[in-house]
């Protein structure tokens, strides 16, 4: 249960991330075949109807792909690298092993609790008390474990991805708690302030956890994809600073309007950080585009990095009161979120499994067909479903704005674009499916390779890295 | 302390305080949301399990209660302006966990109380909730039929405080 071969935990975050991958995926489905077609769920019978209601099953959805998929994902991939830019053992396997006990108990926690409708009602933060307790848990013991093997590093060169998972676990544990009001099991709070710390979580989830852990991760696949130093460590630190742009999800709402406005100024500070990781990330990948071409691994954390640019220029752009007025609460926003968390961090989530997964499980990846067709099948779903999205909610914003045309109108006026996002939906499920087969069958073929030596710090950057 | 630790630790819980103070505690203490405004009031225990209702079936990720400045009086739901008028932060004063929501698949709920033919109609409101589509041909909202007649009581009588 709690093994000592190094590398074992993380190989089994990655195949836990794998079946939190799929079951969540499912709901995904699911939902997009209910507002195409709502009519399927009046002919449910009745004892089901609960657990798939619209309203139930997308918190389950949501709560499942970013604390099971994507984190679980990140874990793994944070505990391969570790002892590979520290050149020291992982501070404690067994520690992991209970960690990753402990986060799945919590995420079917999480499967059963949430499509029983138990839920706090607070959007990303909708986890129960006993559920928010345990996650506080895992991540403490997933920091123990980056903070300890940071402090037996026998490499004297940190890099990067090291400063910024040991930066990401501890802002998210404080972010966690003050979001969902860890010491009161209701987990709000009182009127107008609930909605405002609300969305100081959700922003901050993705500042403080998804984008600079996921920038560390980043950071060490791409040298090591395109075997070549990155292009400057020092610019790699400014990624590292995320800012409070939280209230940007909230613009010409009752909330404040100083708010409005000082997040707009954050939201523009935040080019930042973009841009500097945009720099290092061209000229890190300078005469070396041909790699992304023919390695699925590369090409998966190069379109996550483009992608990761676009996100970025559209959330400046809705931070503004007139843009947001057009596209807020529209269709336009489920968009937006698919972009981050699939095309950009999941993208560099793939990446980092075919990097380290025949490593962990010493065998050659089981089919590189298979591998293409997960990378095609992906990113082409993921373009219909965020393109038809996008258009969908213009039209919609255009429509209500006109203040003519009666709600239920623009309602039925969806119903092309859900369908184009259920196709592209099913597309990048079948690409999934690929990506999940061949990891599979990866694991179960004949033993028949010699692990990959660990990656010095000094080798990530240039000269040793300053 | 090597100085990176110390700049790290330091500078991401800096961070972290910062933006709890100026995101968090100061509008909590901003004076427009010191009190209530008319249209809040406490709810009653028939109500307050109306709310338990909408939170545990997730209504609020399909419909947002709050009207922003631009649209107030003027957007259309079933006649221009009838979303009704912008909201404030005392309207919320009564209310934990708040459903400002974030997306609206079906039309804002502020106000809905207040709308011709539909506000308080309990009527027009239980034949809704049973089968959505038999009144509003094309939607995409749930049918709630398996709720039980006590949950939908209280569903009602929460709707009906949305004025
Ligand atoms: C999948 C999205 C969805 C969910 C979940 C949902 N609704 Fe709706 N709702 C709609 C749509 C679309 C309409 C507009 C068409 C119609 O009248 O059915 C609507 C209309 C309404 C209306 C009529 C508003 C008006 O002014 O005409 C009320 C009241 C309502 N919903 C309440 C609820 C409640 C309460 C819940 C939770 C128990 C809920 N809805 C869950 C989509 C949803």
């Amino acid at each position: 249960m709690l093994s000592t071969e190094s590398g074992s935990a993380s190989r089994r975050f990655f195949y836990s991330a794998l079946f939190w991958l799929l079951l969540p995926g499912l709901m995904g489905l699911t939902l997009a075949t209910l507002l195409y077609v709502p009519a399927v769920y009046d002919r449910l019978p009745l004892d089901l109807k609960p657990y798939l209601s619209f309203g139930r099953l997308r918190p389950a959805h949501v709560n499942l792909m970013i604390y099971g998929w994507l984190s679980q994902a990140y874990a793994a991939a944070i505990l391969f690298i570790l002892p590979r830019i520290t050149r020291a053992q992982l501070f404690s396997e067994r520690l992991a092993h209970a960690n990753w006990w402990l986060w799945n108990l919590m995420l079917v926690g999480a499967a059963v609790t949430l499509p029983a409708g138990l839920t706090q009602g607070r959007e990303y933060a909708e986890l129960i008390w006993p559920l928010d307790l345990l996650l506080i848990a895992n991540w403490v013991l997933l920091a123990i474990n980056i903070w300890g093997t940071f402090a037996r590093r026998q490499e004297p060169k940190v890099y990067i991805s090291l400063w910024s998972f040991m930066a990401a676990t501890l802002v998210f544990v404080g972010v966690y708690a003050v979001g969902n009001k860890i010491w009161d099991p209701s987990g709000a709070y009182r009127g107008m302030n609930d909605s405002i710390v609300n969305y100081f979580f959700v922003h901050n989830l993705f500042n403080a956890w998804f984008t600079t852990a996921g920038l560390g991760l980043a950071l060490y696949l791409l040298p090591k994809l395109v075997d070549q130093p990155l292009y400057s460590h020092r610019l790699g630190l400014w990624g590292l600073w995320s800012v409070w742009t939280g209230q940007h999800h909230q613009l010409n709402s009752p909330a404040p309007d100083w708010l409005e406005y000082l997040t707009v100024v954050f939201s523009i500070l935040a080019a930042v950080p973009t841009i500097a990781f945009m720099v290092n990330f061209f000229m890190t990948m300078r005469g070396r585009w041909q790699r992304a071409l023919d390695d699925v691994a590369l090409r998966f954390l190069a379109t996550g990095a483009l992608f990761w640019a676009l996100t970025c220029v559209q959330g400046l752009a809705q931070s503004f009161r007139t843009f947001s007025m057009q596209v807020h609460l529209t269709n336009w926003v489920i968009g937006h979120s698919h972009l981050a968390f699939v095309v950009d961090y999941s993208f560099w989530a793939f990446a980092a499994a075919y990097l380290m997964v025949p490593v962990l499980v010493r065998r050659p990846l089981y089919s590189r067909t298979l591998a293409e067709w997960h990378y095609w099948l992906t990113t082409v779903g993921m373009g219909i479903f965020m393109v038809s999205l996008w258009i969908a909610g213009l039209i919609q914003g255009q429509n209500w704005q006109t203040n003519s045309v009666p709600f239920l109108e623009t309602v039925r006026s969806m119903s092309p674009y859900f369908a184009l996002r259920l196709v592209g939906g099913l597309m990048a499920a079948g690409g999934v499916l690929c990506f999940a087969y061949n990891l599979w069958q990866t694991a179960r073929r004949q033993a028949s390779f010699v692990a990959v030596a660990p990656t010095p710090a000094a080798a990530l950057t240039r000269g040793g890295g300053r | 302390m090597k100085p990176g630790l110390v700049y790290l630790t330091g500078g991401s819980l800096i961070s972290l305080l910062l933006g709890i103070i100026v995101t968090i505690i100061l509008p909590a203490r901003d004076p427009a949301a010191l009190g209530p405004t008319a249209l809040a009031r406490p709810y009653t225990e028939l109500e307050l399990r109306g709310r338990a209702v909408y939170k545990r079936e997730g209504c609020h990720y399909c419909h947002t209660q709050q009207v922003r400045a631009p649209e107030a009086n003027r957007a259309m739901v079933h006649q221009a302006g009838d979303i009704g008028p912008e909201s404030v932060p005392g309207d919320y004063y009564y209310q934990s966990p708040v459903f400002w929501g974030t997306s609206r698949q079906g039309p804002d709920l502020t106000h809905v109380a207040s709308r011709e033919g539909i506000g308080k109609n309990e009527g027009w409101h239980a034949l809704h909730f049973k089968n959505p589509r038999a009144v509003s041909p094309g939607s995409v909202m749930p049918s709630f039929d398996y709720l039980s007649p006590g949950d939908l009581e209280a569903l009602i009588a929460y709707m009906l405080t949305l004025e």
